[in-house]
């Protein structure tokens, strides 16, 4: 049985000519059903751009994404597409509308999406906002009522409302309290095991990933550089970047003795990219190959994939 | 028994908390300005809602008491026609209240709709509704309802109409900004993904939020439309004589100040003045956001 | 041998008997980093704002002191903080927002040195110059001609650490300095922040919200909630032996398995007693009442009634 969403070779090139940003380039990845994949990676590797257009919020400039079967073309998603992936955003303030109530603001897609009379609406939303952990009186409640753990826990209602099989969730923990992350990830996963979802959770911080994906994808300028069972890319990670990545991310464990990596430089342009390994300037096992071809994903292990050439081939190294 | 934090255990230790909390100022001291002219509006609603019952015929003339000086009998005292000056200004206070406050929501109505098009679809028919109001805008507003009642012809009517197609670009302009940086919110694409058709995006998601310039514009469009259709009347257009009209009272008056009468078009020009002021305390006091 | 000591500080909102800080105190050794952690609403920021002297309107000082080196700065008339060049100085979470957008970095820099220093132009360019490449930014002489927004965040973070390192601090406020940041520039952040410790001897006050950051960086560390001292200690104290009951909370929600189904409520800033009162697993009648700090271990002390008890011999409940 084919991937609940399949994703191959998806391109994303905002503007045109010298000026163009390619924020993703070429990526493939699969979600099963049930399954949560998480996707690592800093500011400006695509992964948001790659969650919108999953989402169907912003269209690819090349390849396809294919879902339960059917292609998926651009922003002009079915609408029973749209019903089956939703998507919940960083900033929950933002991404409620400020001036509608909860009730209203989770009606919308029960009616629009799912069909939903009216007059039912009210004993589903009370229900959705019992799982969500919210009393059934927020209904009448207004976004700038609630705090930020709150605000999201109505985005993920809404997000769940109109019974999705994949839930994209981009860094849906960055802008609450450390103490509310721990929650909102219990609260993820809870779902998850009662309305068997998919999640695409998109998040800068490792620790986050760790404890709700069950494999992991890292992204750098554009690409994939590695994927892994979460367990595996954790205890081993293999391309240099994903080593570096954790090693140099803070952790509360006093004990922990690890040899932190810290890379030289910064992120190139994504809009002047060398030939070759984008990673090539950064990378401490670069070698001349990097230096003139790109590598390509390539499987290391039964279920590890990475994207280097001294990991992939390292008798040339 | 310890509980965990939150859960509600029965017997959850309730901690005491100040009284009162913060301080509230009256809004008297926060924004004199707008208390001032929210008294002023409210004299001239009741004056407008129920002066007219108590008050003489505004057109009856009575020669023989012609601009009398005003006195307890006319407060305002008598025009040439021996017309009661007050009761022609309570009478006009309705109509030109009226006349502004419909004025200002019908500019704001349209302005709106028009400018959420501009904003959230941009493109094309943003590009050319812009056009459209840059040349809108070339004319001082006065001027074009000058122009558009020539061409409509004189009627109450037709003056509202006027003036109204004359404030409605500003509404235009100041919606389509704000919808300009509402579209990029998150908010936009939660209502994307929430199954809202763009239509819907735009008139149920992005004009609400994008109305709080408008409606404080809209506060001082109307003092203008006040002026606006009282200075259209002093001029001869647009509402005409013996209508009761504070600009045609002004205009009518103008003619007896040489002889002294003064009172006859200083009464109506004060409530003028008053009127368009009050709008205007108000609309600038609630201009910045409210704290 | 402290450097930095503030006593008793309270500050709150104009007209009203609510306070943002009550009654906080810490001290910043030479040569130390000492980190104040803190929820949002904790009251962090405003301490550092407060002894920078930069309170937004509104707010007021209602007692405390602050000094350096044993000199008082608040004037005890005005209630504000008279600070000199190189006392204090400040690096901020959103380095692009706090610099000038259209002047060039360098001339920043060289401006504080003119001011300071009283150095010609050509002098104070190359020392602004020297100082960016003692920042670690490599080609320092064409940084610094660039515009703030010409610069990556990690860059203008840089910048700004020189700009406050021209003043020769002997304290160096760093509110939230890399939550902006990505973790491969944060690392980089955090080595140059030790290096200059190292260097110049400045004790740093490391303002996060980030448990991991402060495990990372910090030797002491102050645990703030709602404005109140919870605990403090070396960071072993509060990493393995925290002892009130607000830290093992946070470190618990951060590194354990939570009940998602808790709803978090906002800092309670009317709350008479302890704020962590409403929501303390251990609440009783005493927490109506704001608790000491008692002494819970060499230079460990904690601001909890369960203390007073052990010390009354009754045990623990």
């Amino acid at each position: 049985m084919p991937a609940l969403l399949e994703v191959r070779g998806l391109q994303k090139t905002f503007g045109r000519g010298r000026g163009a940003l390619p924020a993703v380039r070429g990526v493939d990845l699969d979600v099963e059903r049930g399954e949560t994949v998480g996707v690592v990676g800093e500011s400006g590797c695509g992964k948001t751009t790659l969650a919108r257009m999953v989402a169907g919020l912003t269209r690819a400039t090349d390849g396809h994404i294919r879902f339960d079967g059917s292609v998926l073309d651009g922003s002009s998603a079915s609408m029973e597409n749209r019903r089956r992936i939703q998507m919940v955003f960083q900033h929950p303030a933002q991404s409620l509308n400020r001036r509608m109530s909860v009730g209203a603001m989770l009606a919308e897609p029960l009616r629009l999406l799912a069909g939903v009379p009216r007059w039912e609406t009210t004993d589903r939303i009370e229900e959705m906002l019992g799982l969500v952990g919210l009393d059934p009186a927020f209904r009448t409640r207004r976004p700038r009522q609630l705090s930020g753990g709150q605000q999201q826990r109505v985005a993920i209602a809404r997000a769940l409302m109109p019974d999705p099989d994949l839930v994209v969730l981009d860094e849906p923990t960055s802008s609450l309290d450390q103490s509310l992350r721990g929650r909102m990830i219990a609260l993820l996963r809870r779902i998850q095991e009662i309305r068997d979802v998919s999640y695409l959770f998109i998040s800068h911080d490792l620790g986050t990933v760790r404890r709700i994906a069950d494999r992991v994808a890292v992204m750098y300028l554009g690409r994939i550089v590695e994927i892994a069972p979460t367990g595996e890319l954790f205890d081993d990670p293999r391309h240099p970047y994903t080593k570096a990545l954790l090693s140099v991310a803070p952790t509360m464990d006093l004990d922990s003795a690890r040899e932190r990596i810290v890379l030289e430089g910064e992120t190139p342009s994504p809009t002047d990219l060398p030939t070759g390994c984008s990673f090539q300037d950064r990378c401490p096992l670069v070698f001349d190959r990097c230096r003139e071809e790109s590598p390509v994903l390539a499987p290391v292990g039964d279920y590890r994939e990475v994207e280097c050439f001294a990991v992939t081939h390292p008798s040339h190294s | 028994m310890p509980t965990e934090p939150g859960t509600g255990g029965t017997e959850r230790f309730v901690p005491p908390r100040i009284d009162g909390g913060r301080e509230v100022l009256p809004l008297a001291s926060r924004k004199p300005l707008a208390v001032v002219g929210m008294v002023i509006l409210s004299v001239y609603i009741l004056l407008a809602a129920v002066g007219p019952f108590f008050v003489a015929d505004p057109v009856a003339t009575d020669p023989a008491n012609a601009l009398l000086p005003p006195s307890l009998d006319h407060l305002m005292g008598t025009d040439n026609f021996g017309r009661d000056v007050f009761a022609r200004a309570v009478h006009s206070a309705r109509l030109d209240l009226t006349l502004g406050v419909v004025i200002a929501i019908c500019a704001m109505v349209i302005g709106s709709a028009i400018g959420v098009v501009a904003g959230y679809w941009g493109g094309a028919i943003d590009e050319a509704l812009m056009r459209l109001t840059d040349i809108v805008l070339a004319f001082p507003g006065f001027v074009l309802a000058l122009i558009l009642v020539a061409v409509l012809g004189n009627s109450t009517l037709n003056v509202g109409i006027a003036v109204t197609a004359a404030f409605v670009p500003y509404f235009i302009r100041l919606t389509r900004a704000q919808a300009l940086s509402e579209r990029e919110l998150e908010y936009v694409d939660g209502a994307k993904l929430a199954g809202n058709r763009s239509g819907r995006v735009a008139f149920i998601h992005v004009l609400p939020n994008s109305l709080q310039p408008s409606l404080v514009t809209a506060t001082l469009v109307a003092g203008w439309a006040i002026l606006t259709v009282s200075g259209l009347a002093f001029l001869g257009v647009g509402i005409k004589p013996p209508t009761a009209e504070w600009g045609v009272m002004v205009s009518e008056g103008a003619r007896d100040i040489d002889a002294g009468h003064w009172w006859t078009s200083l009464f109506p020009g004060g409530m003028i003045v008053l009127a368009s002021m009050a709008f205007h305390f108000i609309g600038d006091e609630f201009g910045g956001r409210e704290a | 041998m402290n450097l930095l000591e503030v006593d008793g500080l309270t500050v709150g909102l104009e007209r009203s008997p609510t306070s943002i800080l009550a009654n906080v105190a810490f001290s910043v050794p030479e040569g130390k980093i000492v980190g104040l952690v803190g929820e949002s609403g904790s009251g962090k920021t405003m301490a550092a704002l407060t002894m920078m002297g930069l309170l937004p309107d509104g707010i007021e000082v209602r007692s405390g002191s602050v000094r350096i080196d044993g000199r008082q700065l608040m004037d005890p008339d005005t209630m504000t903080v008279e600070r000199r060049a190189g006392d204090m100085a400040m690096i901020f979470q959103h380095p692009q927002a706090a610099l000038n957008p259209t002047m060039r970095v360098g001339r920043q820099i060289a401006r504080v040195f003119s001011l300071q220093q009283g150095c010609g132009r050509d002098e104070a360019t190359s020392l602004a110059i020297e100082m960016l490449s003692r920042v670690g930014i490599p080609g320092a002489e064409r940084v610094a001609r660039a515009y703030p927004h010409q610069l990556s965040g990690g860059m203008c973070q840089r910048v700004m650490i020189a700009m406050a390192l021209a003043c020769r601090p002997r304290i160096l406020i760093a509110d939230e300095p890399t939550t902006a940041l990505d973790v491969t520039i944060q690392a980089q952040i955090f080595d140059l922040i030790r290096d200059l410790v190292e260097e110049t001897g400045a004790g740093v006050l490391f303002i996060t919200h980030d448990l991991a950051a402060v495990a990372e960086m910090c030797d002491t560390v102050t645990v703030l909630f709602g404005g109140q001292v919870m605990e403090e200690g070396s960071r072993d104290d509060i990493f393995r032996r925290p002892r009130n009951p607000y830290t093992t909370y946070l470190l618990d929600s951060v590194q354990k398995e939570v009940d998602p189904h808790v709803i978090e409520a906002g800092v309670d800033f009317e709350l008479v007693g302890c704020r962590f009162g409403h929501r303390c697993r251990y609440a009783w009648e005493e927490c109506g009442g704001v608790p000491d700090m008692f002494s819970v271990g060499a230079g460990h002390r904690s601001a909890c009634f369960l203390h007073a008890m052990e010390e009354n011999g009754a045990g623990a409940p």
